[in-house]
């Protein structure tokens, strides 16, 4: 053979062993990625829920608990939040006049004692969501102030008519507490899902043992083919942090959905290395402190730009990141998102400029002009709870002695904080989260109206109230940007409240829990329906 | 001895009632409404005032404070404790599910401290002021000072970082699953035992001592007994009595060991659930469980006086 | 009327006590009772802290250093610093003020109004002495923690508030052992002998019932110093006592103090042995006293 041909057929060679090799590595990565049916999720759950009905809880206990086994409307999508995809609804249409929502509910969805899931069902839904019947209480009730009403004109297509138009509502209906019940049982007892499940989800109900654990095992007549992979689900409720980390390390749960703090994922990468994953996601919530507009001296503008002044909010992020996962500066609407104010416009806001030093100089002066010059005794109330209230707290009473505000915190207990700040107002200054299922701007700004029974602070101002109505209302989003972005400055200018810092969270889990993405809050996308186990 | 068991029967009536009495004003006097808190949630959800007044109805909580106690009291003779306000469930079932955890960790505690606490009591009396007796006391006083919690909070740290070992999360009864109950309960047990151990140990020390000096050991030494046969046989059976009453005593402190043990662990006791009750102003599950716990508290302190009325006539007659 | 060993022994040296002069007790004490010596040691080095903490602390320890959050101990820092960066050893000293307060306010507050009500409730007897008892026994019903923590529930977490839960559930307890005692030196023949004399019921009282329960009403208040510093630790523990930032011993220990242990021990370890020494000191000291107080037990070492 010539020499040329045989340099040929060499590099044929060496190109078919390339192509080999590279078929392999493909065949070996799909492989690795195709979805292994069976297994049991183990997870650890942080709290103990009052009941399992998620239209009458705000607790994550609750839709953690829960959400396997039932379908929504509407739910984010799990791989690309905030988009908003059908769960049983297959497609929909909004009229031109924003006030006329139709759904069509997908066939074959069935109840696990095996009904069909159709439209009267989801009408029944919704009336007890929008209308809740004497004895059952709907939490997110006000949410959907816009709906008037619901109806199911035939089995697979229901209606929703509306008297304005709302640029929330589809992101509200998407709400992961929102899961469909069947009919007959609500007409027999509104109340029948605190203690019972029957749902349509990709997993059925198995056991629960109140304050230990609960147990789902998979659906086999899912709507969806071939779905779930897992063949159950076992959580185990335990609300202890440290106890929670300590099952994560040892293996006797594969993941925790809501968050640890720094300090516990440290420790467990450094335990487990690469047989650990941490998801880190900023969260739809913040811990800020609301001020008693009513009472002296907080009715005096100046003291609350003062008191908001002295929060150095950018080291605050930094040392109380290492504690408790508040780290991002931001206003009333979470950093980074589409209705969030831009640094430059946040820098010229009181507070969140990053010069400390003229800012303490500044609240001390305004304290001064207000008749303060050497700052005054305050009683910061408080929830009992270490993470991230009582840190947050110790941060601010440590900033605020700079200018020369004496704080002494309070803790009180869960009732005894709602009682104080949301109930009777009996408070100088109260530390007042915001955390939601969403980044709605309809329900992190509706506190900041007049009369609200969120408004903790107690303030009235007309405009605020006139700039929520119309962002309600606004369906353009670029208009609709505009009003929030005005109302955001509105409050801060004032000072009516403090934001103080963004929480983000971990999520830590075992890499063999495969097809899981954590959205930015502890609510959603806990479906479970394409989590899948690369072991045992 | 007939009249003594009575009228101390007699007398548990009114004290529990003043107990109950005491505990209903209590949680109705502590700030925080049940009904707002079930409204609930991290950020407080939103409340409807209409929502608010139908569920504070329903609960029962519009009525009349003595009505209220009236309803309750005459529930507890039905052995019916109502619904928790925060579940829905009767007392009852979620008291049945968490009382085998809390029993059996009080009664293994005591177990083993009994077993460990007589022999080195025994000893440190016999080998009194020698090194012996002093490590013993010291031992024995370190296990009053030191905090139960801490106690649990190093073992549980100790376990995780240096054998990455976490206990079950789950409650296995032992007749189920002896060696994953070993493995949840073996830590409680020490944390809440060590306490109780120490105090045994001291009791029975001293009171050994004391019997020890007695005129009629004395001759049992004269007569030559050897000291084996004296301690047993003689010292041992008399300074009994003294260790069994501190069941009693000790009683109220292991109560207060369960709650602080489960707290850490984060077993799925009573003790635990009687604080959580407390946070979510639970109030009937708070008066049951605290009514339960006076009420085996009276019956353990009665028994143990009867047993020191039947030993001591002096007792008897006063 | 209900009856213990407590009951026993104070009943037993209430008839049989004899005079002690203060000085006399001290150096006997130290000579025969070397452990007592030595919490007494602990209490003194304890209280010295306390009262001289301000000169003594190197840093306040309510102010953290941002970028010194959980340093390990150095010469900077002899006990590290917590995860806000303050000073482990300026709060353990300033937390031995929170501890010698609650523990000697408590018990004494309540031990005091306990031996008053004994002593009222066994010398005027009759309908004031049945009512006394019933009411000691509804409160004696519950176990001293549960008592002190849904009273602390109420109260809310604060020092001041602690101290009050704690020294509750004391006052029955030392009532019951003081009545005991206040009866025997009633129906004592001697006093019988005085009252019908012609002395007034307040020179019986001071002359005779007092001197005579002073041993049971010292024995419990150190009994309960101890068992006050570690009741005020367990409802910090469980959130119920003082708050952040207060440097209390037993809220250093709770919440995140377990989730840093492995990246920051010291936070969790120096509280917890401050405490058990402290509580170790009084055990050991009130131990000793009882010994000598107590005449059934003299000469026995």
């Amino acid at each position: 053979m010539a020499a040329g041909s045989r340099r040929y057929h060499a590099r044929l060679i060496v190109l078919a062993l390339a192509l080999v090799v590279v078929a392999s590595t493909v065949t070996v990565v799909n492989a690795a990625d195709t979805p292994r049916r069976g297994g049991v999720l183990l997870a650890v759950i942080g709290a103990d829920p009052p009941s399992l009905d998620p239209h009458q809880e705000s607790t994550f206990a609750t839709i953690q608990l829960v959400a396997p086994l039932y379908s929504t409307l509407l739910q984010t999508d799990p791989y690309d939040y905030p988009k908003i995809i059908g769960d049983a609804a297959s497609d929909w249409k909004i009229s031109q006049d924003g006030l006329t929502y139709t759904f069509k509910i997908r066939p074959g969805i069935k109840f696990h004692d095996g009904s069909p899931l159709t439209a009267v069902d989801v009408k029944a839904t919704y009336d007890k969501l929008l209308f809740p019947p004497a004895g059952t209480r709907s939490v997110r009730k006000n949410s959907y102030s816009a709906i008037t009403t619901v109806e199911a004109p035939d089995a697979s297509t229901v209606v929703f008519k509306l008297k304005f138009p709302s640029a929330s509502l589809l992101l509200n209906l998407a709400s992961p507490w929102n899961v469909i019940y069947p009919k007959k049982y609500l007409d027999k007892d509104p109340n029948y899902f605190m203690k019972n499940v029957v749902g349509s989800g990709p997993f059925k109900f198995k056991s629960y043992t109140p304050g230990a654990s609960f147990e789902g095992e998979r659906n086999p007549d899912y709507f969806v083919k071939d779905r779930p992979y897992l063949n159950g689900y076992k959580f185990f409720i335990s609300t202890e942090t440290s106890v929670r980390a300590a099952a994560i390390r040892s293996g006797r749960a594969y993941i925790e959905f809501r968050d640890l703090p720094n300090a516990e994922v440290e420790a467990i990468k450094k335990q487990l290395g690469d047989k650990v994953a941490i998801q880190h996601t900023p969260m739809t919530g913040q811990w800020g402190i609301a001020i008693n507009n009513t009472v002296k001296p907080f009715n005096d503008e100046r003291v609350r730009r003062a008191l908001t002044l002295g929060l150095d909010r950018y080291t605050g992020g930094k040392v109380l990141f290492n504690l408790t996962g508040l780290k991002d500066v931001g206003a009333l609407l979470r950093p980074s998102t589409e209705f969030a104010l831009s640094e430059a416009d946040l820098h010229k806001l009181p507070g969140f400029s990053p010069d400390i030093e003229k800012n303490r100089a500044e609240a001390k002066k305004l304290l001064a002009e207000a008749g303060y010059p050497n700052g005054f005794k305050v009683i910061l109330k408080n929830r009992n709870v270490k993470l991230p209230y009582q840190d947050f707290a110790v941060f601010a009473v440590q900033e605020w002695r700079k200018i020369g505000i004496q704080a002494e915190q309070r803790p009180e207990e869960t009732a005894a904080w709602f009682a104080d700040g949301r109930d009777t107002g009996n408070f100088e200054l109260i530390v007042a989260p915001t955390v939601e299922a969403s980044d709605d701007p309809d329900i992190f700004l509706r506190r900041y109206t007049t009369g609200d029974p969120q408004n903790w602070g107690r303030f009235s101002d007309p405009s605020v109230d006139d700039l929520f109505s119309r962002q309600a209302r606004a369906l353009d989003p670029a208009e609709r940007r505009k009003i929030i972005l005005q109302l955001q400055k509105t409050v801060l200018e004032h000072a009516y409240y403090m934001p103080g810092l963004w929480w983000s969270r971990n999520v830590v889990h075992w890499t063999k829990v495969k097809n899981y993405v954590a959205p930015p809050n502890h609510y959603a996308n806990q479906k479970l329906q394409d989590v899948w186990l690369s072991e045992d | 001895m007939g009249t003594y068991l009575a009228k101390r029967l007699l007398l548990i009536v009114p004290t529990l009632l003043g107990a109950a009495a005491l505990v209903f004003v209590i949680m109705r006097v502590i700030p925080g409404d049940v009904a707002l808190l079930i409204f609930g949630g991290e950020a407080g959800g939103q409340i409807d005032a209409k929502q608010l007044a139908d569920m504070r109805h329903r609960l029962g909580l519009d009525q009349p404070l003595v009505v209220q106690f009236g309803t309750w009291l005459w529930g507890v003779l039905r052995f019916d404790f109502g619904n928790s306000l925060w579940t829905g469930r009767p007392v009852i079932e979620e008291l049945l599910i968490r009382l085998p955890l809390s029993l059996e960790l009080a009664i293994a505690a005591t177990f083993v401290s009994v077993l460990i606490a007589i022999p080195l009591g025994m000893l440190a009396a016999i080998r009194q002021d020698t090194w012996v007796d002093y490590l013993v006391r010291i031992v024995s006083i370190g296990g009053l000072a030191i905090p139960s919690f801490w106690v649990g909070i190093l073992c549980i740290l100790m376990l995780v970082i240096f054998f990455g070992w976490g206990p079950p999360l789950e409650f296995t009864p032992p007749w189920i699953d002896p060696w994953a109950n070993f493995q949840m309960m073996i830590w409680p047990v020490v944390t809440v035992g060590y306490r109780y151990a120490a105090v045994t140990t001291r009791m029975t020390r001293s009171t050994l001592l004391e019997v020890l000096r007695e005129d009629y050991i004395r001759t049992a030494w004269a007569k030559g007994l050897r000291e084996r046969a004296v301690v047993v046989r003689h010292a041992l059976k008399n300074s009994m009595l003294p260790v069994i009453t501190l069941v009693g005593t000790e009683f109220a402190f292991l109560i207060g060991g369960l709650v602080v043990t489960e707290t850490v662990f984060t077993l799925n006791g009573v003790g635990r659930f009687v604080v959580d009750a407390v946070a979510h102003r639970d109030y009937p599950v708070v008066q049951a469980l605290i009514f339960l716990i006076a009420f085996g508290f009276v019956v353990v302190n009665l028994l143990v006086d009867l047993t020191y009325a039947w030993f001591d006539p002096r007792i008897r007659y006063r | 009327m209900a009856t213990n060993i407590e009951v026993a022994h104070a009943t037993a040296s209430a008839t049989l006590a004899p005079k002690l002069t203060l000085a006399g007790v001290a150096a006997r004490f130290v000579r025969t009772k070397p452990l007592g010596a030595a919490g007494a040691v602990i209490i003194l080095g304890m209280l010295f802290l306390a009262v001289f903490a301000q000169a003594l602390a190197p840093y306040d320890p309510y102010v953290g250093d941002y970028g010194a959050q959980f340093q390990r101990p150095s010469a900077e820092h002899w006990f590290g610093t917590d995860e806000f960066g303050r000073d482990v050893l300026s709060r353990i000293m300033y937390g031995a003020r929170i501890a010698l307060f609650v523990g000697f306010t408590a018990s004494l507050i309540g031990c005091t109004i306990g031996a008053f009500l004994g002593v009222i409730s066994a010398y005027w007897g009759g309908r004031v002495d049945l009512l006394l008892e019933r009411l000691m026994d509804i409160l004696l019903a519950f176990p001293q923690l549960i008592l002190a923590l849904a009273i602390a529930s109420i109260l809310g977490p604060a020092v001041q508030n602690v101290v009050i839960a704690i020294s509750i559930p004391v006052i029955p307890r030392v009532a019951r052992v003081v009545r005991a005692a206040a009866m025997s030196v009633k129906e004592n023949v001697f006093v019988e002998a005085v009252q019908a004399l012609g002395a007034t019921r307040r020179r019986v009282i001071l002359q005779h019932i007092i001197p005579n329960v002073a041993a049971p009403y010292i024995i419990m208040l150190t009994a309960q110093l101890g068992a006050a510093i570690l009741a005020e630790a367990a409802l910090s523990y469980l959130g119920l006592g003082a708050a952040e930032p207060t440097p209390s011993w037993g809220l250093m220990l709770s919440g995140s103090a377990p989730s840093y242990a492995e990246k920051a021990p010291w936070i969790a370890l120096f509280p917890g042995i401050a405490i058990s020494l402290g509580v170790f000191g009084f055990n050991l000291f009130g131990d000793s006293l009882r010994d000598a107080l107590d005449p059934k037990l003299k000469g026995r070492g």
